[in-house]
């Protein structure tokens, strides 16, 4: 079965609220629309003046992308440069 | 956006400071509706959409699976955080799409290849699953989202019975109600 057929045959036995999504190749990418509604609720609740509140949802969604991304990439040093240099030494 | 001011005006029927049961029982009983009773509307509703998307959304990732009470009871009890949405959403679940293993009589999810006798919800071989169970990362991640609604839905529940929070910069205090002559 060839890729594209492949991804049709999980398109039409995906039921939405029923069905997992077929996203696990890529299921990083659902960071974002998390992201985004942690933002859009817990921004709903702390801003003063929600003229302010659109900017701060986007604001917030990138800082959490961005934390998040930083965050693996200082777990990936550690596990993969660091922790061998400490065993190296010890 | 026109009541982003809100919390000042307790004159004008508007928000006041002070434990507000009603406001409780109703961000309770569904995102966002607390803000709503006290006046803030476009609060209220902008609650609902995060509250909503996260929950909804955990569901569309991960499917009916990731709300189990029976399952996974620890994440459901953050779940539950969202109101009896999560509870019908649950029942839902138990009785309409989880199958009874012929064996043991025990409810459960159906295997690939199994379907469900509607009359009496055990467990049938050679027919479809009412849903496909979710594993791995998507599963994780629906069910994180779905948690995640509960736990953002008890800070609004929060701060609908204590709104003290916002007041153009600084805290409202019973104070000000006294000021404005209602009571805290």
């Amino acid at each position: 079965m060839s890729p594209c057929n492949m991804c049709l045959t999980s398109l039409l036995a995906y039921t939405p609220l029923i069905d997992p999504i077929d996203l696990h190749k890529h299921w990083y990418l659902l960071l974002i629309p998390m992201a985004l509604g942690i933002a859009l609720a817990y921004k709903a609740v702390r801003v003063d003046d929600l003229r302010d509140y659109p900017r701060q949802v986007a604001v917030m969604t990138v800082q959490v992308v961005v934390a998040m991304i930083s965050l693996g990439a200082a777990s990936y040093f550690f596990v993969q440069y660091l922790v061998p240099l400490i065993v190296a030494k010890g | 956006m026109s009541d982003s001011s809100a919390p000042l005006s307790a004159a004008q029927g508007q928000p006041k400071a002070g434990f507000v049961p009603l406001s409780l029982v109703a961000a309770a009983l569904f995102p966002g509706a607390g803000h709503m009773v006290r006046g803030e509307r476009t609060r209220g509703l902008l609650v609902s959409l995060g509250v909503l998307w996260l929950f909804f959304g955990g569901m569309l990732v991960g499917g009916i699976d990731v709300i189990d009470s029976r399952e996974d009871r620890i994440w459901f009890v953050g779940q539950a955080l969202v109101g009896p949405i999560a509870f019908g959403v649950d029942y839902a679940h138990q009785n309409y799409f989880k199958v009874r293993d012929p064996k043991s009589g025990e409810f459960r999810s159906a295997y690939p290849g199994e379907g469900r006798d509607p009359k009496t919800g055990i467990a049938v071989a050679g027919g479809s699953p009412p849903n496909r169970k979710s594993i791995a990362k998507i599963n994780e991640l629906g069910t994180l989202f779905a948690t995640i609604a509960g736990m953002l839905n008890l800070i609004a529940m929060i701060d609908a019975a204590f709104p003290t929070a916002r007041a153009g910069g600084r805290r409202l205090t019973p104070s000000d109600n006294a000021a404005q002559g209602t009571r805290p």
